[in-house]
């Protein structure tokens, strides 16, 4: 980090900023709806941004890769005339945490590698992120610290702002960072060394706070080597019941269908909506035959996906950025680092006795 | 020499994205409908885009993802031959959404490809050697093109056998093939039906026994097998103990697929996404793929 990308804003001038940032492109960020709860959506006005909530459940992934995503839109009959429904609005994620960050790294990565896909393409060079640290204490579920993706970043982002009270330091990490506040640069005030030693020991601090460990690398030479028994496999999907949480709140997968809906003015659309792995209907084809018919299967599918050295070889890096959604959405603690810590445990119960047994 | 999968010339969204958007289909004209069995039709399509057509061509082996304009997508692999420039064929069994749809469709009516996916037979590396293909049912479609190619470039390979189970006389697809291929006296047909009927006067029973009537040389033999996935089993297991190495037990595989272009991540077993890494792939190939394990 180079001292002149390095700056001060003042919390009193952010409304003031952030109106300039949204000329023209709409700010998304965490709004407190009725009831309290803090999601992020589309804000009318900088002033909505709740800056202080602390970590939402739900990812912002959706304004990258949105639930529903129409592609495209035809007629049937003579005339098809295919009309192509990509113009991703210009956006400002504004709030997004460091994991969240990482997390829309990975997969601009993955749908740009080796072939484009076109509609996440626009939709992310389109997307500017300021992302805001977590020097707050983590919740119990956080595991960013294990995943090198939080609480802070020391690159990858576009711009991160860390709150230092009634200012914030206003860190420029991209050429797209540099272009979003350009407009609002007179508000920037170059940050003094003093405020460069504040961030550090509130990074230190930050740190201290973790006492989670998802020891990563053990269960990732199990499953990268098929090491793990279907028995175990079987016996953590015995509590799945396929509602897709862990996949769907999950801010790096992204796996989707296609399906093409029909609308009342005769015409057709093909969209695209979020798929999981964890159905059953995912691998199921048309003759009924299903390569992975099994709970266990696809809880298998799942960590192989997410960590296995083939993968991490593929993306450069796992595929998670232990922000912990999993482990809270799970009603039957199927989260990252319960089931890397299962496996490690069951490998020792499954394998000894049967070791032993076989010696006698 | 060891076989592998082979790479294709061309593949859609690599090196073949006309349009700009991979996900946008080309609109092809149906120009022939041929019935095939009673639940089984060959549709011979050409691009509405003359232009585009003269630039189109394909390896046999791959497969083009086809709209149903109103319907929606489905993964189909060309059935005619690669050398024929002005159309393409694609053999259909009615069985899903997008193919009850499809036929449905009468000559003239437009559809929507993407293509060509995946990679391809390894007939480069088969050149020299004896080929044993092993088919069933509408398995013997994604096996046309190259049984064609290789045809017209006989003299590049040594003895072709083409074992073909289907249920019944009634169910094999391409007839007007076989009744050819039976007489033609370089390619060696066996046919096999599970079930016969009065007329029938070929082997019965499943399309392994017919392996029995056949005597490859599993060290100068490539063995292509596509069919549904019990035949897919039981075909390589006696291959392999006929003496076949693994690396010369191919196979293209059927996955449900979305994308066709590696994001949806349908298609993908472990690491390796079927549809451009596959779908043909050898059985030594295949061995890192658990859920394919026969």
């Amino acid at each position: 980090m180079t001292a002149a990308k390095a700056f001060i804003l003042m919390k009193s001038n952010a409304p003031a900023f952030f109106e300039s940032v949204a000329r023209d492109t709409r700010l998304i960020a965490p709004k407190r709806r009725f009831g309290g709860d803090v999601i992020f959506d589309v804000v009318a006005s900088p002033k909505e941004i709740a800056w202080d909530y602390g970590h939402d459940i739900y990812p912002p992934k959706r304004f990258l890769l949105p639930h529903y995503e129409d592609m495209f839109r035809y007629r049937a009959g003579k005339e098809i005339g295919i009309e192509d429904l990509a113009h991703p609005p210009k956006q400002a994620i504004i709030g997004i945490r460091s994991c969240d960050v990482m997390a829309i790294r990975f997969q601009e990565k993955f749908f740009s590698a080796q072939i484009v896909d076109p509609y996440y393409a626009a939709r992310s060079r389109n997307t500017v992120l300021f992302s805001l640290v977590c020097n707050r204490p983590p919740k119990k579920e956080c595991f960013c610290i294990c995943c090198d993706t939080g609480p802070y970043l020391n690159a990858d982002y576009d711009v991160q702002l860390t709150d230092l009270g009634d200012r914030f330091l206003y860190e420029i990490g991209s050429d797209k960072g540099r272009l979003a506040g350009e407009r609002g640069a007179p508000l920037l005030k170059p940050a003094a060394p003093g405020d460069l030693a504040e961030r550090k020991r509130i990074e230190l601090a930050a740190d201290s706070l973790f006492d989670t460990t998802a020891y990563f690398a053990k269960a990732l030479n199990f499953i990268s080597y098929d090491e793990v028994p279907d028995a175990i496999w079987e016996d953590l999907g015995s509590t799945c019941f396929r509602c897709g949480a862990c996949t769907n709140l999950c801010p790096i997968c992204t796996c989707y269908t296609v399906d093409d809906r029909a609308h009342e003015d005769g015409s057709f659309v093909r969209c695209r909506s979020w798929d999981s792995c964890q159905f059953s209907g995912f691998t199921r084809e048309t003759s009924g035959h299903n390569p992975r018919p099994t709970f266990g299967s696809r809880v298998q599918r799942r960590f192989y996906h997410k960590v296995s050295y083939q993968y991490v070889q593929r993306d450069g890096t796992h595929g998670c950025a232990g922000c912990g959604r999993c482990v809270s959405a799970c009603l039957t603690n199927l989260g990252v680092p319960s089931v890397l810590k299962r496996i490690r445990r069951s490998m020792h119960d499954y394998l000894e006795p049967r070791d032993k047994a076989a010696k006698v | 020499m060891k076989i592998t999968g082979a790479r294709p010339r061309r593949m859609w969204g690599v090196t073949d994205n006309p349009s700009g958007n991979l996900y946008v289909p080309k609109i092809a004209i149906v120009d022939e409908i041929t019935d095939e069995t009673p639940d089984t039709r060959t549709f011979k399509l050409r691009f509405e885009d003359r232009e585009y057509a003269k630039s189109f061509s394909w390896e046999p082996g791959q497969f083009v993802q086809l709209t149903v304009f109103g319907a929606g997508e489905a993964p189909i692999g060309f059935a005619s031959s690669p050398l024929e420039k002005s159309f393409f064929e694609l053999t259909i069994v009615e069985r899903g959404a997008v193919t009850r749809a499809m036929h449905v469709l009468r000559k003239g009516d437009r559809v929507g490809i993407r293509g060509p996916l995946g990679n391809c037979w390894p007939l480069e590396d088969a050149k020299g050697m004896d080929v044993l293909i092993v088919g069933g049912g509408v398995g013997l479609a994604p096996l046309r093109p190259a049984i064609l190619q290789m045809l017209t470039h006989r003299a590049d390979y040594g003895e072709i056998w083409l074992l073909y189970g289907a249920r019944t006389p009634a169910d094999r697809n391409f007839k007007y093939d076989l009744e050819k291929w039976g007489t033609r006296g370089d390619i060696h047909l066996l046919q096999t039906v599970d079930v016969a009927d009065a007329g029938w006067k070929d082997n019965v029973g499943v399309v392994t026994t017919l392996f029995a009537k056949v005597k490859p040389d599993p060290a100068k033999t490539v063995a292509f097998t596509c069919g549904p996935p019990i035949m897919i089993k039981f075909a390589t297991i006696d291959l392999l103990k006929m003496g076949f190495s693994q690396d010369r037990v191919v196979t293209s595989l059927e996955r449900y697929m979305k994308c066709g272009v590696g994001k949806c991540g349908h298609c993908c077993i472990n690491h390796v996404y079927i549809c451009t890494e596959g779908p043909v792939m050898t059985y030594e190939e295949m061995q890192a793929l658990p859920e394919l394990i026969v």
